[in-house]
């Protein structure tokens, strides 16, 4: 079992790095051009390692989340929109609050606001499930589409959180947070990382724990082997699920504060960029496992960065990054199989 | 023009790459196959089509690179969901991440030097020629695999409950390579349409959801044919509305028609009005020794 595993993931590794290095060669650059140029975007300065933690930070928590709900036997399709739903509510609440607020009032106040936001998004398909038996794929994959419209509704109406409009220049984007609602650097020279990355791993080890030593993480782990076995023995099934989906939610609502709270410090239309989705697919690949939710979060964070410096630097178009991240993604997916058979 | 008769046309024309999208995947939803992959079918016929039509000078040509572009895409799904059993969810959606990657990468090798893409005009009301042949597409698969041909029902008996469907010797496994190889035609045929019809050139993302919109219509329609149709030409007309809004002196915030098709596709689904019920097999692989 074990060497299988390491089979199926050494090999699903080798093939997207194969088509990577085919991608660059069709990009015109050499392989090793290429790959000097990504991992120069990937750990060449203190910055690019920064904005990869930030990433990082955000994929995790989503990651972290899916993983709770994955536990009780549902999926959470819905990391994008929750991740949305935080994102405003961290935006109505930064841009709120009085000025002076200091930090270890208005941070706790936004990031939980943020939680209980994408908590309380991801309640709508919770509660669609247990009272009416909705398949909740089908629900947070909906709302996802409802979440990413919220933002741009709130971000172009000017009574709701668009910065005044003083020229046609204006962005639609809300005004910057209060001072008090930004996340405080990790103090790394040069470095733009986050306390995010401090409260993913927080979460990671919370729920690992929650998961693993608790009552709570035996009940979910049987209601996710069998609704009706754990029906039977008396389980409140459905609150149990209720509850891991919702909290699901939270996570990616608290992602999404943390992307509000961190540099340009505003919610801006494209700000959730694709999170959400990554995100699931972090926690889809982790199988379970939050040490594995936290490496593959901190390698898709390390690819992004290293995306945009194999365009600037050697000339191959970024997309290629996403071409081999989905690849990975299709090959391990798809190696199921193999597993399933050992 | 008066604002209304733009707002129809706008609709009609928005409305059949959605139709010919959700015709197939409704038929594969039937089947028990959830084709998130869609939204990259159509992608993928969108950009092999501007490919094809560039490089030959002929739109027609550039729907049978579209065709064949769709085939390859879906036969990636087919093995993916029924062949490796793979999560027809991870699947679909890391199979449109890869068209985006894919069509984005290819666009900046070939659209380099501002290639003209020849198109179709209209030539009945709002439609072209490739409309039309839309149309009539997705009239065709209706009928052949309503609920009342031999075909239609085994296609709902392989989703319903896929291991008694086998047991009564259909070829449950090969009606559902069927069916995803249909959506990959239907979806890159919806794709071409946007394309060589609509755009007349090829945009990184040129889809832009329109493909996960068809799969909302069918999950709106309740897997049912004229649900899911009136559910694409409501979509369509809303689409139109963002542009025509103005012109009826509507002031609608753009992001409300946006997120409309949505909250309507949850409403349906959700059981809160009428009853719901999805095919029971729906994204549950099949295999033989699973008794």
């Amino acid at each position: 079992m074990r060497t299988n595993a390491f089979v199926v993931y050494g090999g699903a590794a080798l093939a997207a790095l194969l088509a990577g290095a085919l991608l660059a060669l069709g990009g015109g650059a050499s392989p090793l051009q290429a790959g000097a140029a990504l991992w120069e975007g990937m750990f060449g300065s203190a910055y690019a390692i920064g904005s990869s933690l930030n990433t990082a930070a955000a994929l995790g928590l989503i990651a972290t989340g899916f993983t709770v709900a994955h536990r009780a036997g549902l999926v959470n399709v819905g990391g994008e929109g929750q991740l949305c739903a935080g994102g405003i509510a961290a935006a109505f609440a930064g841009v709120s609050l009085p000025d002076a607020t200091p930090t270890l009032v208005a941070l706790p106040l936004v990031l939980l606001v943020a939680f209980a936001a994408g908590g309380a998004w991801a309640a709508i398909a919770a509660w669609l499930k247990v009272s009416r038996g909705t398949s909740e794929v089908i629900t947070t994959l909906l709302l996802n589409f409802v979440g990413l419209a919220m933002v741009l509704l709130v971000v172009h109406e000017e009574g709701l959180l668009r910065q005044p409009v003083t020229s046609s220049q204006t962005l639609p984007q809300s005004e910057p947070l209060i001072e008090g609602a930004r996340l405080p650097l990790l103090g790394l020279e040069g470095s733009p990382a986050t306390i995010a990355f401090l409260i993913a791993a927080v979460a990671a080890v919370a729920v690992a724990v929650l998961l693993r030593r608790t009552a709570t993480g035996t009940r979910l782990t049987a209601v996710g082997h069998s609704v009706t076995a754990a029906a039977r023995l008396g389980l409140p099934v459905r609150r149990l699920q209720f509850w891991s989906l919702t909290s699901a939610g939270g996570l990616a609502g608290m992602a999404g504060g943390a992307l509000v709270a961190t540099t340009p410090f505003v919610l801006a239309e494209s700000f959730s960029s694709g999170y959400g989705f990554a995100g699931l697919v972090v926690g889809l690949l982790a199988r379970g496992s939050l040490a594995a939710v936290a490496g593959v979060a901190l390698l898709f964070g390390l690819l992004a960065s290293g995306g945009m410096n194999l365009q600037l630097a050697a000339g191959v178009p970024a997309s290629s990054v996403q071409i081999v991240q989905s690849l990975l993604t299709i090959f391990i997916a798809g190696a199921v199989i193999l597993r399933r058979t050992s | 023009m008066s604002a209304f008769v733009e707002l129809a046309e706008g609709g009609v024309r928005l409305a059949v790459p959605l139709l010919l999208a959700s015709a197939g995947e409704l038929v594969s939803e039937r089947a028990g196959v959830l084709n998130l992959s869609v939204e990259g079918m159509m992608l993928t016929g969108a950009f092999a089509g501007a490919v094809g039509a560039s490089m030959t000078g002929s739109p027609w040509a550039g729907v049978g690179f579209a065709l064949a572009a769709g085939l390859l895409a879906a036969l990636l799904q087919a093995v993916l969901s029924v062949t490796l059993r793979a999560d027809q969810i991870v699947t679909g959606i890391a199979a449109n991440a890869l068209a985006l990657g894919g069509t984005t990468y290819g666009a900046r090798l070939f659209f380099t030097d501002g290639r003209s893409v020849p198109g179709f005009e209209p030539v009945l009301g709002p439609l072209t020629v490739l409309g039309c042949a839309g149309l009539a597409v997705v009239a065709a698969i209706g009928l052949l695999l309503s609920r009342r041909t031999g075909y239609g029902l085994a296609v709902d008996a392989a989703g319903a409950d896929a291991v008694a469907a086998d047991r009564t010797g259909l070829p449950v496994a090969a009606i559902r390579y069927g069916v995803v190889l249909l959506t990959g035609l239907t979806s890159a045929l919806a794709g071409a349409q946007l394309a060589l019809a609509e755009v007349h050139a090829f945009t990184d993302n040129l889809t832009a959801g329109v493909g996960y919109l068809a799969v909302v219509a069918v999950i709106a329609g309740r897997w049912r044919a004229w649900p899911t149709a009136l559910a694409c030409l409501f979509f369509g007309i809303a689409q139109a509305l963002q542009f025509t809004a103005p012109l009826l002196g509507l002031h609608l915030p753009t992001a409300v028609l946006v997120m409309s098709p949505y909250l309507i596709a949850l409403v349906a689904v959700s059981g809160l009005v009428g009853s719901s019920r999805a095919p029971a097999g729906l994204t549950v692989p099949f295999h033989r020794e699973s008794r």
